[in-house]
């Protein structure tokens, strides 16, 4: 690896209450790359990737064990505050969000609130363009951002996290519940942010795993011999070319190619 | 579940067995022919031919349909890609079978001369040889055996080069200029029939080990 990780996992355990929901992923995530978390429902996906901003901090009774060291930082350390990690590392969740506000006032409000000294007006356009939305949005700033399609309302919300200047973005299954057009867009899209953000989606979608991501990360779900229990296991990490060509782990490839294991 | 694109998968996977018994059939026959001499023989091979050619172009646009609407991954991708390149391989050899076939067909003796007839003969035997055994390879996805085929190769390699010899010996009163070419080219082409079948053999390990080093 040329570069420092932008993230180094270690034996990342997870717990909501006595439960288990993840355990022994151990990862390496390089910078400006664009990571998967696949694998079936249940199996953690989620979790993990609510680990990189501490979002499961939210959640109460969440336990999180293990390290996950952001640029050489254990984000989970006492000293360290989770909104300054969350500013680090902005998320895009599955349904587009934005505040029924305009579309201006949706980009402008976390730097807003993170008393931003600069100009307003530029830091819209700059996270506008970003999100390849500008063009289609420039005249009617002031417009209710509920106005806008399911799609570009899912790039104003990468528009509004960007305007933060993160390193790293988050994606929860972003384009699950847009068309395949709007989906082509927010494709496209990350493909012109990795050259500035770390990129970690979770999708369901195979082909999008294939198409969008450089690393893919395979999770699986092991149950306890009794049945009674259930937790996510990290099963194999690669290349994504080689995941979808060649995967070392049957589990994967009967997992990818449709059969379950 | 996606048993119905898996089933489909399966189904090609077995009309490549299928379209390499029908390769071996015209390459047996076309031996036949060559040996016997026999053009009513040689005739059944060029028409069997339009069999070999259909089947191959049916699997081909069955293994689009997938590529198509099922985007395959993993081992099944890899499935595809050696049921496409074998399906190539088999029509091949079933072209191969068809030009040695025209030479009995036009009465053209080449089984018939001196001992270059039984070189050929043998040449012909090893060749069937290995193309059955390299079909049995590919039904039974055995990566192991493959390697075996590929040695006998060798084998091969080694009759064609003392045919090769011998056909330079002949002199040119032993026969005519159109016998000695046909035979130098029947004895290509049978070559070239072991040939295809290490190229089944190299997409077997491919499929199986994933190893892109069997692609070449």
């Amino acid at each position: 690896m040329s570069e420092e990780p932008a993230f180094r996992v270690r034996d990342l355990a997870v717990s909501y209450g006595s439960q288990v929901a993840l355990k022994d992923v151990t990862l390496d995530i390089e910078p400006r790359k664009i990571i998967a978390i696949i694998g079936p429902s249940g199996c953690g996906k989620s979790t993990l990737i609510r680990c990189f901003n501490r979002m499961n901090d939210l959640i109460p009774g969440t336990r999180v064990q293990g390290q996950v060291l952001y640029h050489g930082q254990d984000i989970y350390a006492n000293d360290v505050d989770p909104v300054t990690v969350r500013r680090n590392v902005g998320m895009v969740f599955q349904r587009p969000n934005p505040f029924p506000k305009s579309i201006k006032e949706n980009v402008a409000y976390g730097a807003r609130i993170n008393g931003y000294k600069g100009n307003i007006d530029e830091l819209v356009e700059r996270s506008l363009r970003g999100a390849a939305l500008w063009d289609e949005v420039k005249d009617n700033l002031n417009r209710s951002a509920l106005a806008l399609s399911g799609g570009q309302q899912q790039r104003l919300c990468i528009a509004r996290a960007i305007a933060v200047q993160p390193d790293t973005i988050l994606m929860d299954e972003p384009a699950s519940a847009l068309d395949p057009v709007a989906t082509s867009k927010i494709e496209d899209l990350m493909q012109e942010l990795k050259e500035r953000y770390t990129i970690i989606i979770v999708t369901h979608n195979m082909q999008q795993a294939a198409r969008v991501s450089d690393k893919a990360a395979f999770l699986y779900t092991e149950v306890n011999e009794a049945g009674t229990a259930r937790w996510g296991v990290l099963v194999e990490y690669d290349d994504t070319s080689r995941i979808f060509t060649n995967p070392r782990d049957k589990r994967t490839d009967d997992y990818i190619s449709g059969r379950f294991g | 579940m996606r048993e119905r694109y898996h089933r489909a998968l399966e189904a090609l996977d077995q009309d490549v067995v299928r379209l390499g018994a029908l390769a071996e059939a015209a390459i047996d026959k076309a031996t036949l022919a060559l040996v016997e001499n026999d053009a009513e023989l040689a005739q059944q091979v060029l028409d069997g031919d339009d069999e070999i050619d259909a089947l191959f172009v049916d699997v081909t646009k069955r293994a689009l349909t997938i590529l198509a609407e099922q985007a395959p991954v993993a081992r099944d991708l890899r499935l595809l890609l050696s049921i496409i390149r074998v399906a190539n391989e088999l029509e091949r050899t079933g072209d191969l079978a068809h030009n040695i076939a025209k030479v009995p067909q036009r009465g053209i003796p080449v089984g018939e001369v001196k001992h270059i007839g039984e070189l050929l003969h043998e040449l012909a035997v090893a060749a069937r040889k290995l193309l059955g055994n390299a079909i049995d390879v590919w039904a039974q996805k055995d990566a192991g055996l493959a390697a075996n085929v590929q040695e006998y190769d060798d084998t091969i390699d080694l009759l064609y080069r003392r045919f090769y010899k011998e056909l330079f010996a002949l002199g040119s009163d032993e026969t005519t200029f159109e016998i000695g070419m046909n035979a130098a080219l029947v004895g290509r082409w049978f070559e070239r029939v072991a040939d295809h079948g290490v190229n089944i053999t190299e997409a077997v390990q491919f499929y199986v080990t994933g190893d892109d080093a069997y692609l070449g």
